[in-house]
Parts: C-alpha cells; sequence; structure tokens
C-alpha cells in the first residue's frame, strides 16, 4: 500500500519535472533565473523538512550548513582553481562536517536548547566569514572565477533536475522503512529506543543527509551566481524563508517545501514593486500561516486528522 | 590605564546587558517562552525615542520616555498577538508548542527590523543622551553617560529585585515561576501573572534599549546580534535562573570589551559566541540553571 | 528440571536526587511464568520496570536476562536482547497508520533498509489479525478508540517477539470484557514460554493471571507469595488498608442543608483522551460534613478533585449551593472556598515555609493573615519551628502539613484533601489524623478526603463513597462500610 503510492506519486512527480524542462522553449531569461534559484532554494527546504518533520529536531540555522557548502567549495575554487565537481564534492563534504558537529550538541540537549545552537552557530560562522575577509571576501563576498555554465536555459535545467532527484532521493527515503524510524525516533524517542532502534544513530544519519543535500546545493548555487556573500549564504534572514517555505508547503511531506519555495520566490519576486516591504510582506504571511494555518499548504489539502 | 578604561567600560556595557537579559529571563522562567524578537523590540524603543528627538524635535527626557513607552507597548502586542494565541491554540500539539512560539517570534522579529530599515533606513541611529559631559574616574576620560547608564541599570534591576521578593503581587510572581499549578490552587489567576510579567519585561525591554540607544546606538541590523546576545546570557547563566543572568552578562560584557580592546572590536562577538557553544556542550544546564 | 530464570533482577536501586526511588529491588521470573509486581502510585513500581529495560540507567543492583547482565545498557540493545514493554498510556505513532506503527515493530535496526519487505507487510498483517485490528490498519490511531490503541500496543509487543515481557497496568481504562480479551491474549504470550511482567496497582484485578505476586511499597519489596498470600499478608494490608477501623459518623440528617447540599457533583464524566476517567459520577456533601471518597490508585479520585476545581473539561453538572461552577477558573473557584491539597502538593519548594503560608493568605488582609497563621502554628507546631526553612528541605510529612496548613490560610468552606497520607510514616499519619479531628471539633469546616488508606480515613468521615474503575460503587456509613466491603477490597 505504502509504496505504490510512494512510486505513483515518484510518477507524478516525474511528469511535472518533465513537463516543467520545456518551460526554456517559451519563457524569459529573467524567469528561468528565478525559477533556478527556486529549485535550489526548494532542495535547501526538503533538506530541512527531513531534518525536522522526521528526526524531530528544528534547525534554525540551515545556512550554517549551506553556507559551510557554498563558501568551501567558493574559496577553493579561489584558490587552486581545480575542477568544478571537485570543488562542489568538498562543499558538500564540508556541509557534512558541519553537520555532524551540529549533531553533537543536538543528540544531548532537548528542544529549545538545540534550536539556540543552530542559530548560534551561523552566527559564529558569519563572524568568521567576515573577520577573515582576506580568505572569503568578507562583507563584501566572494567572486569565483569560474561558473558552470552561462546559458540561461542550461542553469535552469541544470537546478531542475538536481532538485528532482534530491526530492526523488528524500521523498523515497521519507517513505521508506528507515524513514518510518527516522520517524519513531523523532516523535518519540523512549518508544524508538524500547522497540530496538538506536535512536542517535538514526539521528545522526538525518543529519548527514540534510547537510550533504544543503551542502550540495549550496555549492552548486555558488557557481551558478558565480559568487557569494554572507547576505545570501550565511544569513539567518535567509535560514527563516527556508523555513517558512516548509511550514507554508506543510511540514512532514518533503515535496511541500518544493512548493512553498516557489511560492516563495514568485511572492517576493510579485511583491518587488513595493520596493524593500516585500520581505516584510512575505513574513507577514507565513506570520498568518503559523499562527492559523500550522498544517500549511498540505495541511490544507489533505486535512489529515491526526489529533484524538 | 587600559585596565581601568576596560573595567569601566565593560561594566557599563555589562550593566546594559545584565538589565536586557533580567527581562529575557523573567519571560523564560515565568511563562516558559524564548521570545526571538527581544532585540526587534529593543531597537524599537530606541528607534522610537530617536524619532522623537529627530522628527518631533523633543527634548531628550521626552524621547526618553517616548521610547520605553513604545517599546512597552510593542512588548505588549507581542504578548497578545503572538504569544498568547500560541499557548492557547489546540491546533497544535502540546510538544510543538515551544517550537511554533520561537519560530514566530524569530518572524516577528524580523519582520519589525524590516520594517523599521523601510521606514528609517538601517543606518545606525543614537539617542541624545540625558546626561552630557565627561568625567574623570582614575584618571581615565569617561562619559558621564556611561556612568548613568550603569547607575540606571542597576536601579532598574534594584526595584525588580524588591517588587519579586518584598511585595506581594512580586511572591506570586516567583510563585509562578516555581510551581504556576499551586499558584492557580492559591486563587490567582495565572493569566494575569503572564500579562503582569510582559507588563515588566515591557519595561525592562524599553529602558535598556533606550539606555542602548543613548550610549552605543544601534541600527536594524543590531535587531539579531542583540537577541542573540541576550538568549547566550541567559543560557550561559541556566534557563530559568535570573541571578544566573546577571552574572553572566558580567561575564559576556567583559568578554566582549576585553576582546575588543586586546584584539579588535571587529572580533567583539566572537568569544562570547565561542563560550555559548562550549557550554552548550559540556554543562547544557548552564551556571545555576533549573530547568 | 530447574529453568535457568529468563530475568533476574538483584541490588536494583535508583535514586532521583534526594529520592530514593527503588531500594535493593529483587526479582526473578522463570519463562512461561507470570510475575504481579503490585504497588500504590510511588511506590516505584514503573520505575522498577524502566530500570530493566534501560530507559532510566540503575545506580545499583544487576539485571540478567537469560543470564547476560544488561543493567545499564541502553534501551535498544536490551530491546534487541530479547526484552519487551508495554507502557501504560499508549504511544503510538499519530502521524502513521496502524499498519505502519506495527510494521516499525518488525523492522531491523538499520540504516540501509529503503524498500519495504512484502514478508514484513504479512507478519504485520498476521499479527493485527490476532489481536484483532484487521478492521482498522489504515485508520491513524487518533480516530480509533481506546481499547484499539492498547491492541496496537501488544501488537507491537508482540512483533517484537520478546523473551521477556513487561507490561504497564494492562487493564487501566478496559471493560471487562476487553480485560478478559486481553487477559487471554496475555496468557498466550505466557504459554508460547516467555517471563511476563506484569505491574499493577492492586492484586484483585491481576489475581486470575499471575503466578506470583511480589507487593511494594515506597521503593521496597514488602512481600512476595501466592495472590492469595500476599492479600492476606500483615505487612501489605497495614501499610495498604491501615489496621483496625473506628468510626465515629454524624448521621446525614443532622446536616441542615439536606434540600440543597454545599456541593452537588451530578452525572459527571470525564475522559483523558481515549480513556474514560470518570462515568456518570453523582456525589454530594453537606456543609459541615466530613466525606471520604474511598478508592485505590487509578480509581478516579485525583479527576474527580481536579474537576471540581475546575481544572478539567467535563460532562454534567457540579453545583455549589445550588449554583453550577462551570464556567468558572479554577483561580476564581479556590478564591470563593473550594480549596484543594492536590496529591503532588505542589509547593513552592524555594521559598520558605512562612512564604508558602503568607501566599495562602494572599487575599486576607494582614490582620486576619496574622491571626491565622497563629492559629495554624498551634495546629501543626513543627511549622512554627520551621517557618524560615525552604519548604523542598521538609521531610515528607511536614511538607504535608504545611500543604494542609496553606490551603487552611484561604479560609476554605470546603477543603479537599487528596490522598494526604500517601508515602507517609505511621507516626506522621497520627499527627495528621489528630489534626483532622480538631479541625472537625472545632470548625463548621466541610472535608472531603480522597484515600486509600480506608483505617485512616474512616474515623473521621460521616459518609463514605467508594470509587472504583471510575465509578462510585458504594455509598453509605462508615460502620457499615467495614462490613460490607472489606475483605474483598484489595
Amino acid at each position: 500500500m505504502g509504496s505504490l503510492t510512494t512510486a505513483r506519486i515518484l510518477i507524478i512527480g516525474l511528469a511535472v519535472v518533465a513537463a516543467a524542462s520545456f518551460l526554456p522553449l517559451g519563457v524569459s531569461g529573467y524567469i528561468l533565473g528565478l525559477l533556478t534559484i527556486a529549485y535550489y532554494f526548494g532542495v535547501f527546504a526538503m533538506a530541512w523538512d527531513l531534518l525536522f518533520g522526521f528526526a524531530g529536531e528544528v534547525n534554525f540555522g540551515p545556512t550554517f550548513l549551506i553556507g559551510t557548502g557554498a563558501y568551501t567549495a567558493g574559496i577553493l575554487d579561489n584558490l587552486y582553481q581545480p575542477p568544478i565537481w571537485l570543488c562542489i564534492a568538498a562543499g558538500a563534504l564540508a556541509a557534512v562536517a558541519g553537520g555532524v558537529v551540529l549533531a553533537l550538541p543536538a543528540l544531548r540537549v532537548r528542544g529549545p536548547y538545540f534550536g539556540l545552537t543552530t542559530l548560534v552557530a551561523v552566527l559564529i560562522l558569519q563572524s568568521f566569514v567576515v573577520v577573515d575577509a582576506s580568505l572569503t571576501g568578507g562583507e563584501i563576498g566572494l567572486t569565483v572565477p569560474d561558473v558552470i555554465t552561462v546559458s540561461d536555459a542550461k542553469n535552469y535545467e541544470i537546478a531542475l533536475w538536481f532538485m528532482a532527484v534530491s526530492g526523488a532521493i528524500l521523498f523515497s527515503l521519507s517513505r521508506s522503512p528507515v524513514g518510518l524510524i527516522l520517524q519513531a525516533s523523532g516523535q518519540d524517542a523512549v518508544q524508538a529506543g524500547a522497540l530496538g532502534f538506536n535512536v542517535t544513530k538514526h539521528k545522526l544519519a538525518a543529519f548527514i543527509i540534510s547537510a550533504f543535500f544543503s551542502g550540495l546545493a549550496g555549492a552548486l548555487l555558488v557557481f551558478y551566481f558565480g559568487s557569494a556573500s554572507v547576505g545570501t549564504f550565511v544569513d539567518i534572514t535567509v535560514g527563516v524563508q527556508i523555513i517558512i517555505a516548509v511550514v507554508l508547503g506543510g511540514r512532514r511531506t518533503i515535496l511541500g517545501a518544493v512548493l512553498g519555495s516557489v511560492f516563495i520566490i514568485a511572492m517576493s519576486e510579485a511583491l518587488r514593486p513595493i520596493g524593500d516591504l516585500a520581505n516584510f510582506v512575505v513574513f507577514a504571511m507565513a506570520l498568518v500561516v503559523v499562527l492559523r494555518f500550522p498544517g500549511g499548504f498540505f495541511g490544507l489539502l489533505t486535512r489529515t486528522k491526526e489529533n484524538g | 590605564m587600559l585596565f581601568w578604561q576596560i573595567l569601566i567600560d565593560g561594566f557599563a556595557i555589562s550593566s546594559l546587558y545584565a538589565l536586557g537579559a533580567t527581562g529575557f529571563a523573567l519571560i523564560f522562567g515565568v511563562s516558559g517562552v524564548l521570545n526571538l524578537s527581544h532585540g526587534a523590540l529593543m531597537v524599537t524603543a530606541v528607534v522610537a525615542a530617536w524619532a522623537a528627538g529627530n522628527d518631533l524635535h523633543a527634548g531628550p527626557y521626552a524621547g526618553a520616555a517616548l521610547g520605553v513607552a513604545v517599546g512597552f507597548a510593542a512588548t505588549l502586542l507581542t504578548y497578545f498577538v503572538i504569544v498568547s494565541p500560541l499557548q492557547r491554540t489546540r491546533k497544535i500539539r502540546e510538544e510543538e508548542k515551544e517550537i511554533f512560539i520561537l519560530t514566530a517570534t524569530l518572524l516577528w522579529g524580523i519582520m519589525i527590523q524590516e520594517l523599521i530599515a523601510y521606514l528609517y533606513t538601517n543606518n545606525a541611529k543614537t539617542v541624545a543622551p540625558i546626561v552630557q559631559g565627561v568625567v574623570s574616574i582614575v584618571g581615565v576620560r569617561t562619559p558621564s553617560n556611561e556612568i548613568f547608564t550603569a547607575v540606571v541599570c542597576w536601579l532598574v534591576i534594584g526595584l525588580l529585585w524588591l517588587l519579586v521578593n518584598r511585595t506581594r503581587a512580586g511572591k506570586a510572581v516567583l510563585a509562578a515561576s516555581m510551581n504556576p499549578r499551586g499558584v492557580t490552587l492559591l486563587g490567582i489567576e495565572l493569566s494575569q501573572i503572564y500579562i503582569a510579567v510582559w507588563a515588566i519585561y515591557g519595561l525592562l525591554v524599553g529602558v535598556a534599549g533606550v539606555l542602548l540607544g543613548m550610549f552605543l546606538g544601534v541600527s536594524s541590523y543590531s535587531v539579531g546580534p542583540l537577541t542573540a546576545s541576550a538568549f547566550s546570557i541567559v543560557v550561559l547563566g541556566g534557563l530559568g535562573s535570573v541571578s544566573g543572568a546577571l552574572i553572566a552578562a558580567y561575564v559576556v560584557g567583559y568578554l566582549e570589551t576585553l576582546t575588543a580592546y586586546l584584539i579588535s572590536p571587529a572580533y567583539r562577538t566572537i568569544p562570547a559566541l565561542l563560550l555559548l557553544v562550549a557550554v552548550m556542550y559540556v554543562r547544557p544546564r548552564g551556571l545555576l540553571g533549573r530547568r | 528440571m530447574t529453568e535457568r530464570a529468563h530475568l533476574e533482577v538483584s541490588g536494583l536501586t535508583k535514586r532521583f536526587g534526594g529520592l530514593v526511588a527503588v531500594k535493593d529491588m529483587s526479582l526473578a521470573v522463570q519463562s512461561g511464568k507470570i510475575l504481579g509486581l503490585i504497588g500504590p502510585n510511588g511506590s516505584g513500581k514503573s520505575t522498577v520496570m524502566k530500570l530493566i529495560m534501560g530507559i532510566e540507567r540503575p545506580d545499583a543492583g544487576s539485571v540478567r536476562i537469560n543470564g547476560t547482565e544488561v543493567a545499564g545498557w541502553p534501551s535498544h540493545k536490551i530491546a534487541r536482547m530479547g526484552a519487551g514493554i508495554v507502557f501504560q498510556h499508549s504511544r503510538p505513532l499519530h502521524r502513521q497508520t496502524v499498519l505502519e506503527n506495527i510494521t516499525l515493530a518488525l523492522l531491523p535496526d538499520k540504516l540501509t533498509r529503503l524498500l519495504a519487505d512484502p514478508a514484513i507487510d504479512e507478519r504485520a498483517r498476521a499479527i493485527a489479525a490476532r489481536v484483532g485490528l484487521s478492521g482498522v490498519l489504515d485508520r491513524r490511531p487518533g480516530t480509533l478508540p481506546f481499547a484499539d490503541l492498547r491492541k496496537i500496543e501488544i501488537a507491537k509487543a508482540i512483533a517484537r517477539d520478546p523473551q521477556v515481557l513487561l507490561i504497564d497496568e494492562p487493564f487501566a481504562g478496559l471493560t471487562t470484557r476487553e480485560t478478559a480479551a486481553f487477559s487471554d491474549l496475555i496468557c498466550e504470550l505466557r504459554d508460547d514460554g516467555r517471563a511476563v511482567l506484569l505491574v499493577d496497582h492492586n492484586v484483585k484485578s491481576v489475581a486470575r493471571l499471575v503466578d506470583r505476586v511480589l507487593a511494594m511499597y515506597v521503593g521496597e519489596r514488602i512481600a512476595e507469595g501466592t495472590a492469595d498470600e500476599v492479600m492476606h499478608n500483615e505487612t501489605v494490608r497495614r501499610v495498604y488498608l491501615g489496621g483496625s477501623i473506628e468510626t465515629a459518623a454524624r448521621p446525614e440528617s443532622s446536616f441542615r442543608d439536606a434540600a440543597t447540599p454545599f456541593l452537588e457533583v451530578k452525572d459527571v464524566s470525564v475522559h483523558y483522551g481515549k480513556a474514560q476517567a470518570l462515568e456518570n459520577v453523582s456525589i454530594h456533601v453537606h456543609a459541615g460534613e466530613f466525606v471520604a471518597v474511598v478508592g485505590l490508585n487509578g480509581a478516579g479520585k485525583t479527576t474527580l478533585f481536579n474537576t471540581v476545581s475546575g481544572l478539567l473539561p467535563y460532562a454534567g453538572e457540579v453545583r455549589r449551593e445550588g449554583a453550577t461552577l462551570r464556567g468558572q477558573t479554577a483561580a476564581t473557584i479556590a478564591r470563593n472556598g473550594i480549596v484543594q491539597c492536590p496529591e503532588g502538593r505542589e509547593l513552592f519548594v524555594d521559598m520558605t515555609v512562612r512564604e508558602n503560608l503568607d501566599l495562602g493568605g494572599q487575599h486576607l488582609p494582614p490582620a486576619a493573615g496574622a491571626e491565622q497563621i497563629a492559629w495554624l502554628f498551634d495546629l501543626f507546631p513543627i511549622l512554627r519551628d520551621r517557618q524560615s526553612q525552604a519548604a523542598g528541605t521538609l521531610s515528607g510529612g511536614e511538607q504535608q502539613m504545611l500543604t494542609i496548613a496553606r490551603a487552611l490560610m484561604m479560609k476554605p468552606k470546603l477543603l479537599i484533601l487528596d490522598e494526604p497520607t500517601l508515602g507517609l510514616a505511621p507516626v506522621i499519619l497520627e499527627q495528621l489524623s489528630k489534626a483532622l479531628e480538631r479541625l472537625r471539633q472545632t470548625t463548621a469546616i466541610t472535608v472531603l478526603l480522597g484515600e486509600q488508606n480506608v483505617t485512616f480515613a474512616l474515623p473521621h468521615a460521616d459518609r463514605v463513597y467508594v470509587l472504583e474503575h471510575a465509578r462510585i460503587v458504594w455509598e453509605g456509613e462508615p460502620a457499615r462500610f467495614a462490613a460490607d466491603m472489606g475483605t474483598g477490597y484489595l
């Protein structure tokens, strides 16, 4: 029953992605650029949802992982100019290391303490990036000599299929037996332990997977922009936007995160005319959702009754 | 010479941190809420005081009063619009409420930050100090404003202590932080206690904010670091312990001052953050933590 | 042939701060046998289970499963060693279906399982059929009735196929028919050759099932033997029921508010989630009367009192002097004169005795407050001696006296006492008894007393109600109680 629906959803998803891959034929480069960013953002959000929705860990600083991946890739390229794929791989690995570092206190402390640790992690990374300006470009930012490609269409396709593959992996994971164990670890660690599951091991795995995809997407994004800065990669505001994307789309659905991301990017774009207030409005909308519709978009759609 | 300068400057900034952190600790101790819009509320108070001077041409006293009043109002607004509805709602499971409140207050704080940046730009603003001039202490030329800041902070903290430990209402608040159920059984409405505590917090935030504006100035960018330093201090001191927060405020304040003077002002926030991480790893309870 | 015991516990000890929850506990359960671990709230029996399962780490002692020492191991390793636990409160994963919940219990602890295994799916369905859940496999726990949730817990236990099975209060909240079905399941599991440790409040409910019983009190074992032996054991009866019973009841007709009793509880029902905590309970208390509500742990006394105090949602009517209390906040009800001393005491532990009392006298003008404190120090002299001490440093008995004194500071019309004698030594019970007697003689106060210690409660009571499994099963004068209920009580 479960796997049949999973396969069906994956096939529908594939169809949607295939359709989306034809967009470059009729859509302007500007919109393609927006969607490219939205897709990478979608991966950030899906990775966050895995950690939160399943392992039950609220990460207020996803940009710690993203920033680590992005800056590692960027700095490496600046210093030694190795092949791009090597920089990206290094970025992903650095993010994984960061995820392990973040996981260690998480597995020892409860709830709000962990959330605070993640916020602090972002601030520390920010401080180091700003202070070590010779290496990182400081507040101005880092430019990298290479980009993946300058073609809008190609960048779009790369982002789209990267998101599709990441999404397929993360979604399948969430529906698999391992995903079930993760959910148990997050919802009721005592029960999970009593059923014979090493909760620590599974939560660590969730951290590593989340970090991997976050870092990978971050590194790819650096080679899309051709630059990296604290404001785009290591910012608390960006982290909050990721959380909003997931909450808007529906927590614990993985796919909802993508919907939320596209919505946020589209909203920010649509509100561009009002200038700097755009962010304010998006956040206000998110606040209303948090206060009134905590189930998000997917929650409204499916209206699953969990409460007794 | 440098030693005295560090001692005095550090004392002033620590006192300011202590005042802000006390409010943060009080809210957590009594109602269990970690208010991540703390920095935003402080900045709101400062900007109001600044705007009073800039746009309304009010004198320093009037400006300060307005700042405190606006900070107070913004804090109560936060309670009634964001925190209280979330605490009462049935749409969210009890275990998840803490996280939702964290997220909502974080969002709210960022919203305020964006609004301030939009209305008043993100340039740094200072508020005209009530006390002007320079005074010489042990050979160090110190702005009288710094002394004023430290004095007012301790006055307010002292008043708070008196309120909590010597008045009936204050003791009820203290009791509520120990055992909310016990307080209800004695016929005291918890909802009234929460409002009272948030009101006190609002005053603390307003005063701390205005003093900060007079001392160092703020910009909309200060929102994050201010919240971060408040909860760093409160976590270091032990969540729920007001006396722990006071001690931790001085630890953090002096760490920052030492770093600024001895290494570089650019690095000032780093050691405190590292200390916080170390504490999280080694002793998550903090210095004097209860919960 | 001597069977090597599946589960052997010896010298098990656990401290929480200054409190010794379990002291030097030893027991053994052979395969194919059921041992009942009995004790009131606070006796440590649930802690023993958690220690065996690794959910808490013991401070001393040994736990052997099939000869292997597992004390101090994390719970998942102990589970994989062959131990399983059915918790007292159902804890399904709310976002998963029933089938998924059972499937979870069948999964190995591996990170690499990415594809669902049809064999596991089949086993899960078979187990569901065995416990009677086939019809609800695709439903979420939130939509299911209470008994089905308990079935999920048993299904999970069966799925784990443990050799040592720990079951915490299996029948709480179940109807007689459901209880019988569960008993049969447990017997089947035992007959498979497992060692079963059953934890419960009273011997009566598990007497049918168990081979032997071990009784606990305040963390220590006080008796062991067959169910019958333990029920008649001197120490057990004294601890649970007290000694012989004398009564001094005033007849109901002597109370003047016959038409409209001071407190009326009519057809009140309360649910905790799916479990029924009170079912159509009706009691009344006249002004000046002392009424005892007698019942074992889990019977519903605390729920009843919390309902009267306005702390719980309920169906039915609660009236004070004819006017309904519904809609009033708990604090208002307390301020108006219905004051409760809860089972957990709820003292302000970091404040002094004096400060606690002062808080109780919040609503009195200072002069009246001082007068009241003086009277209370006379009633409980030990509190005067300890008035500057922090409440948390007092002994159990002193804390109980402080709780009552603090409540009396509010000059209540109705004083509700929830299990005041729980965990207290006999000497303290005497003092409390004397204080209650003085209250009864010298004031017009009304008292509603909830107790499982019948010997303590009856001498003070004018009338008695017996609460069992959420229902009132008996009402009448104390003298008749001894005759009617006596032996069947434990």
